[in-house]
């Protein structure tokens, strides 16, 4: 964890600091979908959903009832966690592709809603701004209190998520990702813990969401648009499903270079999907799980790895 | 103990398994042989809850468990092992008994352990290593599931069914694809576990098992053909002619 935030303050040598606070929003979303596919094993092609609920519960809770930063951050909570208890009851059921689409689907009704059908609400397409009034020292429109503050809440998130997973249930997650009908035979209702971690994840996705609308003051339907998604899976790809520095890892290189490539290069897409292929065919499990994979090489030529004791 | 009243269970129009009526009784251990396909997977994946059944009814310590879910039957004390090993490859083999040994479905207490405890933790370890010790694979509590040898697989699945201590085990070939020494290691560890447990037992090598088992039932074609006392099942016209005339019957063909 001290890596972590040791790791962040030293890019802002090499970055601009706004460019790392938005980061560290992407990291925690990032997170949060590393637990639903890294961990569970359950590939969602409408994640961004919830991070998009978060967004405009926020920014709604900002604008209508008080520019409160810690009521917004609530209000986005709530709203996600709400909405994916209730759709997560259905869409647990459901599993590989048709998981992956029903997501989808819901994301795109999502979208819409905020396009058009919520219009009254949302401005669809122009945006919805907000403003956060400064709590004592804690005054978003000041870049370094933003970046401290982003950076805290990504640690708090992953100081949870690693508690979360090196638990018996995290080894539960696990099990359900490998073979999910050999767990209900330990006696686990698989469906219920399924829909577990699929809240959680979702509602952190809806507290990334929050994030964002604090730190930019403003949110449209494109932010939580169905194509977002595919930055989060790539991240998660970049930096190793199933593992949490991965997915920071993940977060940051993928972030930094779309920064890097867009100021440099005006169509910058084709660079992606050209990684997509190297990461497919070369790199499947991505950054840590290249090092994992050297360092057991390694370990292996030195000692039989079942005298290893746990 | 568990008990199948006219049990069917249909694919299409294919009967898989066709009226059977079983009793198992506790402290048992019963055997059930039949060619490939007769059904005796189907009839255990019936009993486990692994599939629903088209027809019948499936009585456990008294109760109706036909529409209960695995995980339900597991909680009144069911466990099974499965045709191929199923264990988790991805982990290390101590992670493999961390579920089953620590019992965290049961609700109510240890809820925080359960999301919030580490697993590595020293109670969750001594447990896994006493389950491990049970099959005799303590030393091997820290490999790579992957890495271990089909019979030390079928072991460790062996010892997670038993630390979820049932009151009966239903075992889907336990012998299969092992050698004869691991045979050996699993024939003892039956008998060894039968002074406290129902044991019932799907198995071709049922030469192995004689010595073990009070009963034998016989399926063939998803039916039920004879029943009891495992020699005189054995030596029983219909059963030697659904065994032996089928094998002529192929070498022929």
């Amino acid at each position: 964890m001290t890596l972590i935030a040791v790791a962040f303050l030293l890019l802002t040598v090499v970055m601009p600091m706004h460019w790392l606070t938005d980061f560290a929003v992407f990291c925690i979303l990032v997170l949060s979908f590393d637990l639903l596919y890294g961990y569970m094993g359950r590939l969602s092609f409408g994640h961004v959903l919830y991070y998009g609920v978060g967004m405009y519960a926020a920014s709604l809770a900002l604008v209508h009832l008080a520019p409160n930063p810690f009521l917004a951050i609530g209000a986005g909570i709530f709203a996600s966690a709400v909405l994916s208890s209730a759709l997560g009851f259905i869409v647990v059921r459901t599993e590989g592709a048709t998981f992956a689409l029903v997501n989808l689907a819901l994301n795109q009704i999502g979208f819409w809603l905020a396009m058009s059908g919520l219009q009254a609400y949302t401005r669809g397409e122009d945006g919805l701004s907000s403003s956060v009034r400064a709590i004592g020292f804690l005054d978003f429109y000041k870049v370094p209190v933003a970046f401290g503050f982003m950076l805290v809440c990504l640690l708090l998130v992953f100081g949870l998520l690693r508690m979360l997973t090196r638990s018996p249930f995290g080894i539960l997650i696990r099990s359900i990702k490998e073979n999910e009908e050999r767990v209900k035979f330990l006696g686990y209702d698989t469906l219920r813990y399924k829909w577990l971690t699929f809240v959680i994840a979702a509602t952190l996705a809806g507290f990334a969401g929050t994030l964002h609308a604090l730190v930019k003051g403003f949110v449209a339907p494109g932010d939580m648009g169905p194509l977002e998604n595919a930055r989060v899976i790539f991240a998660v790809l970049i930096g190793g499903a199933g593992n949490l520095y991965g997915a920071i890892i993940g977060g940051v290189v993928f972030e930094t270079m779309i920064n890097l490539l867009a100021t440099n290069i005006a169509r910058w897409e084709m660079f992606l999907g050209i990684m997509l292929l190297v990461l497919v065919f070369w790199f499947r499990r991505g950054i840590t799980g290249y090092i994992a994979d050297l360092a057991r090489k390694f370990s292996r030529s030195r000692g039989n790895p079942a005298e290893r004791m746990p | 103990m568990i008990s199948a009243h006219g049990l069917t269970k249909r694919f299409g129009s294919q009967t898989a398994v066709d009226q059977v009526n079983l009793k198992f009784v506790e402290g048992q251990a019963s055997g059930i042989i039949g060619p490939n396909g007769s059904g005796k997977s189907t009839l255990f994946n019936m009993l486990t809850g692994h599939l629903p059944p088209s027809v019948g009814k499936i009585e456990f310590g008294g109760l109706d468990i036909t529409a209960l879910p695995p995980h339900e039957r597991v909680g009144m004390g069911m466990a099974r092992t499965f045709q191929l090993v199923s264990v988790f490859d991805s982990m290390t083999v101590w992670e493999n008994l961390v579920l089953s040994t620590g019992r965290f479905a049961d609700r109510g207490s240890g809820h925080r352990r359960f999301f919030f405890g580490p697993a590595r933790s020293k109670t969750i370890l001594e447990n896994c290593l006493g389950a491990l010790e049970r099959v005799g694979l303590q030393d091997k509590a820290g490999a790579r599931t992957s890495e271990l040898s089909y019979g030390d697989k079928r072991m460790l699945e062996i010892g997670i069914a038993l630390s979820l201590k049932p009151k009966l085990l239903l075992l889907d070939e336990p012998l299969a694809g092992l050698s004869d020494h691991e045979i050996g290691d699993v024939v003892d560890l039956l008998h060894e576990m039968k002074q406290n447990c129902t044991l019932v037992i799907i198995e071709h090598k049922i030469s192995k098992i004689m010595d073990l088992i009070e009963r034998l039932s016989v399926l063939n074609d998803g039916v039920l053909i004879c029943e009891g006392d495992p020699e005189a099942v054995l030596n029983d016209p219909g059963v030697r002619e659904c065994y032996w005339g089928k094998q002529v019957s192929n070498a022929e063909g």
